[in-house]
């Protein structure tokens, strides 16, 4: 069934009824498999996505014979000085409504591999860890548009989770346009965190950005749409980026918290104590 | 282990964009919502993160710490090029310091080696002159052909016959007890078991917690090393926690020494008197009760883990005790009830807690 979206100027309601500024739920757990170094769990509306994190360890005995045929590899691979980030992505056939086998060679999840891979690449501390590996897997458990938004913020979690150092929370959304590339329509007006079914039928982007700056890390853009329109729909985007660092923050402080509470870390000797000595 | 997926909460009301919320209708069009000036980021500072006191020197990624020039940056902090003398952290932790030295402790991360720490590892590859052995740290550390005891204590150079011989000693798959004894610039260690103290591990289990560094899990301590009475007509068994989140639980054998002190030898020639046997990988026989009380051991090491207990002697031992006298409530045949997952490690953390 075709997207209405006649309806957006006036109503100012989208078809799961937010307003065009709203990002849909988040919940976000970590730490969800005991066994991982890292692990998490992200829902971003109907998009369910787990994701464990192993590492940084020594790579596998299969390093150099398969080489780019085994996922995306960011960051130079082989002895090189730095961690390599291999990111695996794997989407259930059940997640989506129509019931789809992707193979392992499949070119979107190949691509989405990649962009995540240098983006974590790039945000990790991976000089820290040289001759090592960080694996990254995420799984897609339910699929309702802003996917690679969801991954992104998955990994983000789990990296925290396994210690890995990091620059900033790197945290991703989508964003769109109230019409389609067709109708030229010039006073489209930007929308916030797309569903599967705007995803479909209009224009949009996914942004990634560097904790609460305005530092874009990853853009991916899928579709055609006029240029005078993307301005709009990035900032947009990076507006929505950082309410979700908001939340995945919120989702990390609660988890040290506990752990204080329980008393399985130390408060610690912070900055409040500094003028003591 | 199982996945756990917690049923969704109630989610905190995501924040507003800080435009004027009531010009969201359609009009405003090209500017958006959002903010896309160059204006500086306006990071957080340390001391919002909650009112509570306990909760000040907890940081997440990205969170100013100071942009004070006169502290030292640590682990777990980082300088962005763009800010000098400003420390950011880039873990999520707790604040420490050590006189101008600012440093953040993970609240998990994996093993990192430090020279003089106990480990427990496993031999994962044979090279031409050492072994690799994974100690759970970032990298493998290497454990040299020249760094272990030769049986019969002989204190000789290694030979081409000894490296001919070296999966005479450890093969893949071993386990054995060593000491970090250096490091390498990467942050690989080296190991040695150049005493009776260390080497190859058998007559027991293995169980793998999370490391020093995870909050719950083996902490460094004065003791890492003990023998402790089994209960319940269980024979002696030996603990050995290694600081890597490697824990070893076996019968207790009487180690040569204390031959030795019977036969009233002098200490200087023990070396000397290392048999072949310790690098067999054969086991000795071990009675059913011993068996048991080390199991049940190890219910009590996953269960201070699970439930975000630190592991170390006091704890694995009033831990015992407890999970005995659990057992032995639990009535007819509650000796043999070592079982000590799910809610009855909440019921011996609960007890251990309560003490």
């Amino acid at each position: 069934m075709p997207l209405d979206t006649s309806t957006y100027g006036l109503a100012l309601l989208r078809v799961d009824g937010r307003r065009w500024n709203e990002l849909r739920r988040i919940h976000a757990q970590i730490r969800t498999q005991a066994a991982a170094d890292g692990s998490s769990y992200l829902e971003m509306g109907h998009t369910k996505v787990m994701c464990v994190v192993t590492g940084p360890s020594e790579p596998g005995p299969r390093r150099g014979a398969a080489g780019g045929a085994a996922g995306g590899g960011g960051g130079a691979g082989g002895q090189s000085k730095d961690a390599e980030v291999v990111v695996n992505i794997v989407i259930a056939g059940f997640s989506s409504v129509d019931r789809k086998r992707r193979g392992r060679g499949d070119k979107r999840t190949l691509e989405m591999q990649s962009t995540l891979a240098n983006t974590l690449a790039a945000t990790l501390h991976t000089h820290l860890f040289p001759h090592s590996q960080i694996n990254i897997s995420l799984h897609v458990l339910s699929q309702d548009g802003s996917l690679l938004a969801a991954l992104i913020n998955a990994a983000t979690l789990a990296c925290v989770d396994a210690g890995i150092p990091m620059t900033d929370y790197v945290t991703a959304c989508t964003a769109g346009s109230t019409s389609t590339y067709a109708a030229n329509d010039e006073g489209a007006d930007p929308l916030l965190d797309l569903n599967h079914q705007e995803e479909q039928e209009l224009p949009g982007l996914t942004v990634a950005t560097l904790g609460d700056s305005d530092r874009v890390v990853a853009l991916v853009c899928e579709s055609r749409v006029q240029i005078s329109r993307l301005e709009g729909m990035l900032a947009v985007g990076v507006d929505g980026c950082k309410q979700v660092r908001e939340i995945l923050d919120q989702v990390i402080k609660a988890q040290g918290q506990k752990m204080i509470l329980e008393g399985t870390v130390d408060k610690g000797t912070g900055l409040n104590d500094m003028d003591l000595d | 282990m199982p996945i756990t997926i917690l049923p969704p909460k109630q989610t905190p009301q995501p924040s507003l964009p800080p435009h004027d919320i009531d010009s969201d209708s359609d009009s405003s069009s090209s500017n958006g919502g959002a903010d896309l000036s160059l204006s500086p980021p306006s990071r957080k500072s340390h001391n919002n993160n909650n009112n509570n006191p306990l909760f000040t020197n907890l940081v997440t990624p990205g969170t100013l710490i100071t942009p004070d020039p006169q502290w030292m940056r640590g682990h777990g902090t980082y300088i962005p090029p763009s800010h000098p003398h400003t420390i950011f952290s880039s873990l999520a932790g707790i604040t420490t310091r050590t006189n101008k030295l600012i440093s953040v402790t993970p609240l998990r991360s994996r093993y990192t080696p430090e020279v003089g720490d106990l480990v427990v590892g496993r031999i994962i590859e044979v090279q031409a002159k050492r072994w690799k052995v994974d100690i759970n740290s970032t990298t493998l550390a290497s454990l040299p052909l020249s760094a272990i005891n030769l049986p019969g204590g002989i204190l000789r150079k290694r030979t081409e016959t000894d490296e001919l011989q070296i999966r005479t000693f450890f093969s893949e798959g071993d386990l054995l007890v060593a000491e970090v004894q250096s490091l390498f610039q990467d942050g690989a260690a080296v190991l040695h078991t150049r005493s009776l103290k260390y080497g190859k591990l058998r007559n027991g289990l293995f169980v793998a917690v999370s490391g020093q560094s995870g909050g719950s899990g083996v902490v460094r301590s004065r003791r890492q090393v003990w023998t402790m009475e089994g209960r319940n007509g269980g024979g002696k068994m030996d603990v050995i926690l290694g600081v890597n989140g490697y824990v070893w639980i076996s019968k207790h054998v009487e180690t040569i020494a204390k031959e030795l002190e019977q036969k009233h030898m002098g200490i200087t020639n023990m070396e000397e008197n290392v048999s072949a046997g310790v690098y067999s990988s054969q086991n000795d026989g071990i009675d059913g009760g011993t068996m048991r009380e080390m199991a049940r051991l190890r219910g009590v090491v996953v269960a201070l883990v699970e439930n975000g207990c630190r592991v170390d002697e006091d704890m694995i031992l009033r831990g015992y005790e407890e999970a005995c006298e659990m057992a032995l409530m639990m009535g007819e045949g509650g000796v043999e009830d070592v079982y000590l997952g799910g809610e009855r490690g909440e019921e011996l953390v609960r007890g251990l807690r309560g003490r």
